[in-house]
């Protein structure tokens, strides 16, 4: 295993940079967003994005909105663990692909409790395309008190293979999500969400560029793709308290995550954030998040065998091998409506905010990560 | 087996905590009470919100899915 001293040694500091404008007309109701981040992970993957959004409001409790993002993903000759996708038939050379993705969508409110909102999804790169539909309810209750939101969504992708020829060979995969979840407002300072989220896949839901040793009795071996089952139905579930802590001007946020699914991946998630104001308008937040999964249930370290040469299961997906990961990190917020004055034409800085953020992110299959991101956001 | 019992866990906890907060949600916090609950510390909606970035980034590393309400889509890294 390699000591975390010289992992960080090689590795590149992950530093997203995004920054990001949304502005609100003066009729009200209206945004206009433009992103742009770059990232850069340990394993030197890179992604740099550029994303526009609108939403208008037509009528009274009528919103459209339009939402598009551009990717650029870089990809290293050898990377141990990377996630981002690449042909591995290809790894002695840098991968390099874009992405497009775009959201359209409109919502309905249904009365002053209640509304409904559908979206169109799509998203395009070389070797993968994912068409889909969102549809969601979210009625609030008791006073407003509680606040019920289902989600149905429905995606159909095709799972690209890249040859060497330049030639692509494609895949469908399905995807069918579900979502139900209840905020309740416990207190004037603390409100509790539950979550459950189910997903049902099937199709190709191998990677086609992953390749498994597979080894006979005598220790000779040879490559095999990959091969997963063709259906998994995934399950989750997510309790959230969140609680102001009136005399220190600060919020602690805790979370716990409970995952399994049908290849007997299981996970906890837990995850506790601190928020403080140091000053007016600074906000400290401190986040730590741990977790822990066991190995899917065809995993194995070695593949013995000549079955797996034939039809038998076989991966070499770490996402599926067990392992523990913890991430660590702190934000700065600065907001600048402290910056709004009569009579100075500041008002866009009412919603208006630089933040700056690192975290740290390393598991026990020894991969390691350090993100730095900041973000300015305003509107007008 | 492992998936039932795994199954009835998921159940518990969700059922367990829904209904506690069912029970203690009983006294009705009033619209002029829930200043606190709006302020961006709560990260109810905050602007700066960083989970979409930071789910795409557990998905993309991680075996697990999902429990989070953001949209999103497929897309080739998280295969």
């Amino acid at each position: 295993m390699k000591p975390i001293h010289k992992l960080t040694a090689c590795a590149l500091l992950p530093v997203t940079v995004a920054c990001s404008a949304v502005s609100a007309f003066a009729d009200g109701g209206d945004q206009m967003g433009f992103t742009t981040y770059y990232f850069t992970d340990s394993g030197s993957n890179t992604v740099a994005t550029t994303a526009f959004n609108l939403a208008k409001k037509l009528l009274d409790a009528t919103v459209v909105l339009i939402d598009i993002e551009l990717d650029h993903v870089t990809v290293p000759p050898v990377t141990a663990i990377t996630g981002a996708t690449r042909p591995q038939r290809r790894k002695d050379e840098t991968f390099e692909k874009n992405r497009g993705q775009i959201i359209v969508g409109a919502e309905q409110g249904l009365g002053l409790y209640a509304k409904v909102a559908g979206n169109f999804y799509s998203s395009s790169e070389v070797d993968y395309k994912s068409t889909g539909g969102i549809a969601t309810f979210s009625q609030e209750l008791a006073g407003r008190n509680t606040t019920l939101t289902l989600r149905g969504q429905y995606n159909a992708d095709r799972v690209g293979e890249l040859l060497e020829d330049g030639s692509l060979i494609e895949q469908p995969k399905k995807t069918y999500q579900a979502l139900a979840s209840l905020s309740q407002i416990l207190s004037p300072t603390t409100v509790m969400d539950v979550t459950y989220d189910m997903m049902y896949q099937k199709g190709f839901l191998s990677d086609p560029y992953r390749q498994v040793r597979v080894y006979d009795g005598q220790g000779a071996s040879t490559l095999a793709d990959e091969l997963h089952p063709d259906y998994r139905t995934r399950h989750a579930g997510t309790v959230r308290l969140s609680q102001y802590l009136a005399p220190l001007g600060a919020s602690v946020i805790g979370s716990y995550r409970f995952y399994f699914d049908t290849w007997d991946v299981h996970s906890h998630t837990g995850e506790i954030k601190f928020n403080k104001y140091i000053f007016k308008d600074l906000v400290l937040a401190l986040d730590y998040r741990y977790y822990a999964q066991s190995a899917a249930w065809f995993y194995q370290d070695r593949y013995v065998g000549p079955e797996y040469i034939a039809g038998a299961l076989r991966t070499s997906d770490y996402k599926l091998k067990p392992f523990s990961s913890n991430n660590a990190g702190f934000s700065l917020t600065y907001l600048l409506r402290g910056l709004r004055g009569s009579g100075n034409d500041l008002d866009f800085l009412e919603n208006a905010g630089i933040e700056v953020m690192y975290f740290r992110y390393f598991n026990t299959l020894d991969f390691s990560a350090d993100i730095l991101q900041g973000t300015l956001k305003f509107s007008i | 087996m492992k998936r039932n019992a795994s199954a009835r866990l998921l159940a518990i906890i969700l059922a367990s905590s829904a209904s506690c907060g069912a029970l203690s949600g009983c006294a009705t916090t009033q619209a002029y009470e829930r200043e606190k609950l709006a302020d961006l510390i709560m990260e109810r909606q905050n602007p700066f919100s960083k989970q979409t970035l930071e789910q795409k980034f557990f998905t993309t590393r991680e075996g697990s899915i999902g429990g989070s309400a953001g949209i999103g889509g497929g897309c080739g890294c998280a295969k």
